[in-house]
């Protein structure tokens, strides 16, 4: 009798250290999730190609993304629906005046949105560059065979070549764009 | 679930019992738990020295007891039990509205049932442990069960009982033949019938033949323990490489399938964004129609598709349970609602919101939907309303209601809210519910608008038009590539399962002894697994007809069409000398 009880008790406690030890592994693996907001610098060489692709811009004008081969291109996916997106906009805004005269060029691409509550999101923050209007993702899916574009806002500094330099998921920062675009003029 | 059984060596005085001792699949018994492997001294396993070295008999006595029968059966009850939260609970994964509701109702137990996992508890690292367990010890109990069964459907029939009068079946001729003619003659019967057959070897003596029938029972347990595990792979394939996703699309609106695109996204372990099926899906029109009372009588969403970027655009009428299969993807219609049109321009004219905005069914029977209008870029403030949309709208004592779910005479009714810079937070929010805090109500009532009707702001703001309304579906995509391996296996296991309940091991045994009188006594005995259903007892009786008429009719000359004595590898079988003796 009294191993029988010991040997019950001694069983589920090996269980409950199993599970302990499995909880933890879980856990652990869990934990190297992607994080909200974060970049990705790729070194010259491997850098993804980005498809070309033909648009219309939210004012109603073809766009040509071979167009801007020679320059760096910094594209931003944003949505006037997406509350993230207003507040990196004042930068973003920022940072095209001030690249305007390097030959950095800024091209929005914007998702899931209409025309009309894009072009006042753009006139409301003060936006002079054009978007590319994207209401149902095809160009975004394009973009994603080069990086995964996994929600709004996402920014890609694109090099001379057409190849993505760097990504940012997450809301833009003055510092971690100007960092990105740095490298993508110089490398 | 590690097996219990032995074989046993069987005794001269147990014939009966012991005829069918050594090969009995046990399905029952494994599952007894009454005696645990580790106590079990007579346990076949080559690693059962009483006292193990340290390091390795700890580690092979945790994986007796996480294959046993009884953790798994504890893992199965956990895994019951911590689903019951999941149920009872509102859940991240299926409803965070309830989730956050819930928060607000309960603030001193939510955030420890936060912490617990129990908001989701499918995903919860702790339930994640449970299956992972329950997988690891359903593995660890049916790949060495197979190996045995595999085993079991390949060996020989035993040797013949001593005394066949003792099994539960018997019978007895005399014959004119020597002992050695008449079982001959009896073995050339059973192997016309398609019995296996096991002849004296040279270490035996004697005149007999054993015969037994129904392998097939074998074969279909090891056909259901392999479909078992394919069941198991099936499932794992379809966690680690499928994915699922939800996406609201209004008439007139497209997606492609990238995860940007995506509501929700509820990807495998092994599944990345660039995983996805590179579809696109365009929702042309959408109808629904609907019975007098309200029920609704069907669905369809029509839709254009394209496989792939470049690949030809093709129509598709999108029903529910009609899903649309692309590129090994499946799209589901599983939900409808109504998309009022709202334009709000400035005092100075010119247009800050035009949009379909998706408004939520608050009563799935009626269509009362409920939604959020926001429009950040307005001037001078900015500007936000919740609204209520009816399709069939009915004034029920001061109150807007929905008489009939199709829009018969659809309506809004929406409250105004003014604030300045209050929706540059950066925040992300639900695009269906407006947080008013803040922010300024700009009249005291409601204000309801028909489909062409606008409403002129106070205070400056503008002008708000109900311009009209559409319709949205929401769909579902999935992708597993366990499901047809898991439907496949489990037809499969079912077919294992029923093979090895209706088919019948079931032995014959032949004995002959020379008689006083020149010639010889046959005694022929059967026996069939115990839970037989019957039948095996005219089965009997017709064979033992049989063997006697052959034995009269048998000329010396006929050969005989039997397979040869037993091979080599027979010779493990259990043997106990004694029983030979004739």
């Amino acid at each position: 009798m009294f191993r029988a009880k010991r040997r019950t008790v001694v069983s589920v406690a090996a269980v409950a250290v199993a599970l302990l030890i499995g909880a933890l592994v879980v856990t652990l693996t869990q934990g190297s999730g992607q994080a909200d907001v974060g970049y990705v610098l790729f070194p010259a060489g491997q850098r993804p190609a980005v498809h070309e692709f033909t648009a219309t811009s939210l004012t109603g004008t073809p766009v040509r993304f071979a167009s801007y081969r020679g320059k760096v291109v910094v594209v931003n996916f944003w949505g006037s629906w997406c509350d993230p997106c207003r507040r990196e906009a004042p930068t973003l805004a920022v940072l095209s005046e001030q690249y305007r005269s390097r030959g950095v060029s800024f091209l929005g691409i914007d998702v899931g949105d209409t025309p009309a509550n894009a072009l006042a999101f753009t006139r409301g923050v003060g936006i002079t560059y054009p978007s590319v209007n994207d209401a149902s993702y095809t160009v975004t899916q394009d973009f994603s065979q080069a990086v995964p574009i996994s929600s709004t806002p996402t920014t890609l500094v694109v090099d001379r070549t057409g190849h993505v330099a760097g990504y940012i998921f997450g809301p833009v920062t003055y510092s971690g764009l100007s960092t990105l675009i740095k490298d993508a003029v110089t490398g | 679930m590690t097996d219990l059984r032995a074989p046993q060596p069987a005794s001269p005085e147990t014939d009966a019992a012991s005829a069918f001792g050594e090969d009995e699949t046990g399905e029952a018994r494994t599952g007894t738990g009454a005696a645990s492997p580790g106590d079990d001294p007579r346990s076949p396993r080559p690693g059962e020295p009483a006292p193990p070295d340290p390091p390795s008999g700890w580690l092979r006595w945790g994986w007796r007891q996480l294959t046993s029968m009884r953790t798994a059966l504890v893992l199965l009850f956990l895994l019951a039990l911590g689903s019951v939260p999941g149920s009872v609970l509102p859940q991240e994964g299926s409803d965070p509205g309830a989730v956050q509701q819930y928060f607000a109702s309960h603030p001193a137990l939510a955030p420890w049932l936060n912490h617990l996992g129990l908001f989701n508890v499918f995903a919860a690292p702790w339930f994640a442990a449970v299956y992972l367990l329950l997988f690891t010890s359903l593995v660890g109990c049916v790949v060495p069960r197979t190996f045995r069964l595999a085993g079991s459907a390949r060996t020989p029939p035993p040797r013949a009982p001593r005394h066949l009068r003792r099994l539960p079946h018997s019978a007895s001729y005399p014959s004119r033949l020597t002992p050695d003619t008449a079982v001959e003659a009896a073995a050339g019967v059973l192997g016309g019938h398609r019995f296996r057959l096991r002849r004296p070897d040279s270490a035996d003596s004697g005149s007999w033949v054993s015969a037994e029938k129904g392998y097939l029972r074998e074969a279909g347990n090891l056909l259901f323990h392999l479909a078992l595990l394919g069941v198991l792979v099936s499932i794992a394939l379809g966690g680690l490489f499928g994915y699922k996703a939800d996406k609201l699309l209004v008439a007139g609106q497209g997606f492609a399938d990238t995860t940007a695109a995506l509501d929700e996204f509820h990807p495998g372990r092994l599944v990345s964004g660039s995983d996805l099926a590179p579809f696109s899906v365009n929702l042309n029109s959408f109808s629904a129609s609907y019975l007098a009372s309200g029920q609704p009588a069907a669905f369809h969403a029509y839709i254009t598709y394209t496989a792939s970027p470049g690949s030809p655009a093709r129509p598709y009428d999108l029903q529910v349970n009609h899903p649309l299969d692309v590129d090994s993807a499946k799209v589901y219609l599983i939900g409808h609602g109504y998309a009022p049109v709202f334009r709000v321009t400035t005092a100075q004219g010119q247009v800050v919101y035009d949009q379909a905005t998706p408004f939520i069914p608050a009563n799935t029977g009626t269509l009362l939907s409920e939604g959020a209008v926001k429009v950040p870029a307005a001037a001078p403030s900015q500007l936000g309303f919740v609204g209520v949309f009816v399709p069939t709208a009915v004034l029920a004592g001061g109150t807007l209601e929905s008489a009939y779910p199709a829009p018969d005479n659809p309506a809004v009714s929406l409250i105004g809210y003014s604030c300045s810079l209050c929706m540059d937070s950066g925040v992300p929010q639900s695009v269906y519910q407006l947080d008013t805090t803040g922010m300024r109500q700009l009249t005291a009532a409601p204000h309801l608008l028909s489909p062409g009707q606008s409403w002129t702001l106070p205070g400056g703001n503008g002008t708000i038009t109900f311009v009209g309304y559409k319709q949205w579906v929401s769909l579902a995509i999935t992708y597993d590539p366990g499901q047809v391996p898991a439907l496949v296996c489990g037809i499969l296991a079912l077919a294992g399962l029923l093979l090895s309940f209706l088919v019948r091991r079931r032995r014959l045994f032949v004995r002959a002894a020379p008689a006083a009188g020149g010639g010889s006594v046959v005694t022929v005995g059967g026996l069939a697994r115990t839970d037989a259903s019957g039948g095996f007892e005219d089965e009997f009786a017709g064979l033992s007809a049989e063997l006697a008429a052959a034995d009269a009719a048998y000329t010396p000359a006929t050969p005989a069409g039997i397979a040869p004595g037993a091979s080599p590898g027979e010779e493990r079988a259990p043997s106990n000398q004694s029983e030979t003796g004739a």
